[in-house]
């Protein structure tokens, strides 16, 4: 399945700032689409622990199963802290 | 009363200059005896560098969502309470505000609070990045540490 996969402030230095699309298999994860992402651009390597993940406008934890189509969004901190807040494990 | 005249720029991104008289516009009226309104100035310095430039980018559909749920949950909160929250996105010069927050309120001391609450919550959960350029060219994104599991 196809994901869509946006990158904001620091992640976009690494991506881009235009969406990508990473093919997955069925029942993908947040975490799983994550080693996918860092084995394509391995400068994300470092980056990632710190990302929160946007599923549809909403943030998720690595565990969340990702549906095609999804769009997917890469939220490095922001000023105040990170929006991840509770949400990674 | 002055109930109901809902402005369109309640919580709002924009990329030109914000107008602070019109998110002011926004929230007063005949029941609030209050408003406070906070501007968010671009500074020329941070951590010693001089500051030349400051743009400020977002997620959005997701910022202007999380905009919205905080003048809601703000307003809920107190009685007679309005909330308006206007950031402006890319680039800021120096001295101009990339944020206003205009509260009115019955009274003082709720409008003060609301205000306060409502910065500190846009900086810890809107997704609104602000990349700084220095005077030697250098620019960096501005991170804070993520918080530690909980």
């Amino acid at each position: 399945m196809q994901i869509r996969v946006l990158a904001f402030a620091t992640a976009a230095d690494v991506i881009g700032k235009e969406p990508v699309e990473i093919d997955l298999e069925a029942g993908a994860t947040v975490d799983s689409l994550g080693a996918s992402l860092c084995q394509q651009f391995p400068a994300l390597e470092p980056i990632w622990p710190r990302l929160a993940v946007a599923v549809d406008g909403e943030v998720v934890r690595g565990s969340r199963t990702l549906e095609a189509d999804a769009e997917v969004a890469l939220l490095p901190p922001v000023s105040g802290g990170s929006i991840v807040r509770d949400a990674r494990p | 009363m002055t109930e109901g005249h809902a402005s369109p720029v309640r919580a709002s991104l924009t990329e030109g200059p914000i107008d602070t008289a019109a998110a002011t516009d926004a929230v007063a009226g005949a029941t609030c005896g209050a408003v406070v309104v906070f501007l968010g100035n671009v500074r020329n310095h941070h951590g010693g560098r001089t500051v030349t430039e400051l743009a400020y980018s977002a997620y959005r559909p997701m910022a202007q969502a999380r905009l919205e749920q905080i003048v809601t949950e703000l307003e809920g909160a107190a009685t007679g309470l309005r909330v308006a929250i206007v950031h402006r996105l890319g680039v800021v010069p120096i001295g101009e505000a990339s944020v206003v927050i205009a509260v009115a309120s019955p009274h003082r001391q709720a409008a003060y609070e609301a205000s306060r609450t409502a910065l500190e919550r846009l900086k810890r959960e809107v997704p609104i990045w602000k990349r700084e350029t220095y005077d030697d060219g250098s620019a960096t994104w501005r991170e804070e540490e993520a918080l530690a599991p909980a």
